[in-house]
């Protein structure tokens, strides 16, 4: 369910540009966000999971001809080729930083079916304009048959993308289960919190605009991306203000990496629609690949911490001065509440009601329950820090590519 | 691009490289050196090894400290850790689930709670918190009890200490009253 539509996407976005360039843009975006409207429409109303994941992946097919067929259209907007695939690469991070946050919100706020149930108006709204040239085109026949070479893909560039973009992924997708499972944080909390990134990312898009070249926007925007997630593995405490460096690299990194590198994925190379698909599509096959990858390892990550969790807790509480009587029932119902909430971290408070009416041993049951809550806090933040340090390796391997990467003024 | 513009762009662009690595190592260096790699889960000690007894004062204190002895011998002798034991020794449930867990009968585990109240007793003893008069029948009464008492024992040590000093001193107040 989870990367379903990552994997349409990867799959469908070349083939989604082929087929505007064959029936014309204005029509293909047309129908792209007909689809993704009506697909968002069934998501939103979906009944089971397998529905959900179908009108998700129908929705992917509709998302990918949309946006491969909005690249095309961008120049005549925007005035140049240049100029729309700068827009076009800095949309596309945009809504890589923003989505996560606006979710979470939309969720707390309304519901998980709201966020599907709101894209139908705004893919809508966004299809009237385009209802124009498609008509043009329906009215002429004219569909641009541009004979320029199709060309290979930038292959280094969107080798690049597709590891940065696991990289990001496994950020936002990472740092939102940390903030809910391990840090017991709501959905609304959490979004609040990663609105850091999407903020940092406008600062990253101001910093881009200083430096032309694309290539050493790139580096360095791989190298804040690595930079912030090591940040986020080596945590020092389980405090929100803790996150908030780390994910001001995240958010400027990946502004200056993903436009960089889609501008240099499109730079020389016509038609712009079919490159722009490649980039789609490493972007979506890299958060396929991430997610896949370091989904199993922070599970079998956060399942061994909650057994070490039970094993500290018990030690804690066996080695504590409170009295022998109390501190076995304290074990054993500190136990049963981190067995229940399986893969989440819990509050231990209620494990430890009613408090002893004694005040001495009521400061040192107190104490006991800080201690324990604050080994399950860094055990839990601790679980994550593997699969952080992996994202970051990612996003340093990226490198590479980007160092074969040439670049080509178009 | 003329020159000039193009040598300014390729210094901005060095600069942004530069900056980018400084930031990251400032930031993961400072993590690091606040302890963001310290982390490591309280490890679950061996229950056959010894626990040295601190000074305890009171017979809370030694309570506390007998059933921790009591639980370390238990464990040691099913091969079990004292933490898995603690949880398994609160509440009849947990205790179930403990045996089936670890294939345990009933009289396997009697035997080693009570070899686990041996334990005890003889750590209290030579940490000088049991007077040798009453650790002698001790030891020899928590070998015989059924297992039901014995885990009573190790959850209310308090109490069962209690009334055994209370025994000891009714004894010397017997002891003093007919003795010259």
């Amino acid at each position: 369910m989870l990367v379903s539509f990552n994997l349409v996407m990867a799959l469908a976005a070349v083939p989604a540009a082929l087929l505007a360039r064959r029936v014309g843009p204005g029509r293909a975006a047309a129908v792209g966000l007909a689809v993704f409207a009506g697909a968002g429409l069934a998501c939103g109303l979906a009944d089971s999971l397998t529905t959900l994941i179908v009108a998700r992946c129908i929705q992917a097919l509709g998302g990918a001809l949309a946006v491969t067929a909005a690249l095309e259209l961008l120049p005549a907007t925007v005035g140049s080729e240049q100029r729309a695939a700068t827009v076009w690469a800095a949309a596309g991070a945009t809504g890589a930083a923003l989505g996560p946050a606006l979710g979470g919100l939309l969720t707390e706020l309304v519901s998980w079916q709201s966020i599907f149930l709101l894209q139908v108006p705004v893919a809508l709204i966004a299809a009237v304009p385009i209802l124009a040239v498609a008509k043009h085109e329906a009215a002429t026949g004219i569909v641009s048959t541009e004979l320029r070479r199709t060309g290979r893909p930038h292959l280094w560039a969107n080798l690049a993308l597709a590891m940065v973009s696991a990289a990001i992924a496994a950020a936002l997708f990472l740092l939102v289960l940390l903030l809910i499972e391990g840090w017991r944080l709501s959905p609304i909390e959490a979004a609040l919190v990663v609105t850091v990134m999407p903020l940092a990312a406008l600062l990253g898009g101001r910093l881009a605009e200083l430096v032309a070249a694309a290539r050493p926007r790139a580096a360095a925007g791989a190298i804040l991306v690595s930079g912030g997630l090591a940040g986020l593995a080596f945590l020092p405490k389980a405090t929100i203000v803790l996150t908030i460096p780390p994910q001001v690299l995240v958010g400027i990194g990946l502004a200056l990496v993903l436009s960089a590198l889609t501008e240099t994925a499109l730079g020389g190379r016509a038609p712009q629609a079919i490159h722009g698909g490649w980039t789609i599509s490493a972007r979506h096959a890299g958060v396929v690949i991430g997610l896949l990858v370091l989904t199993p390892i922070f599970t079998h990550e956060i399942e061994q911490q909650r057994h070490d969790a039970i094993n500290a807790g018990t030690a804690v509480i066996l080695d504590s001065p409170v009295n022998p009587l109390l501190k076995l029932s304290l074990a054993e119902k500190v136990s049963q509440r981190l067995g229940e909430e399986k893969g989440k971290v819990p509050t231990i408070g209620p494990a430890f009601e009613p408090l002893p009416e004694d005040p001495g041993e009521r400061s040192e049951v107190q104490q006991l329950q800080g201690e324990l809550q604050d080994q399950l806090d860094r055990g839990a933040t601790h679980a994550f820090s593997t699969s952080f340090i992996l994202a970051a390796l990612l996003g340093l391997i990226a490198l590479f590519p980007i160092a074969l990467s040439k670049e080509v003024e178009l | 691009m003329n020159g000039a513009q193009g040598e300014r762009g390729s210094n901005r662009g060095l600069l942004l490289v530069i900056g980018s690595v400084v930031v990251s190592l400032i930031l993961v260096g400072a993590y690091l050196a606040a302890g963001g790699s310290s982390y490591t889960p309280e490890k679950v000690q061996d229950p056959c090894k010894p626990r040295p007894w601190s000074n305890p004062q009171s017979l809370g204190e030694i309570a506390n400290q007998f059933t921790v002895s009591a639980l370390d011998g238990a464990a040691c002798k099913l091969g079990v850790s004292r933490e898995a034991l603690a949880r398994a020794l609160a509440t009849p449930e947990g205790r179930e689930r403990f045996k089936q867990k670890y294939d345990i009968t009933d009289a396997k585990l009697a035997k080693a709670v009570r070899a686990g109240l041996v334990r005890a007793v003889d750590d209290a003893e030579e940490a000088g918190a049991l007077s040798p008069l009453i650790a002698g029948p001790l030891r020899e009464t928590v070998q015989r009890i059924p297992l039901k008492q014995a885990i009573e024992f190790i959850n209310d040590a308090e109490s069962f200490l209690g009334n055994a000093n209370g025994l000891l001193g009714t004894a010397q107040g017997l002891l003093e009253e007919f003795l010259p």
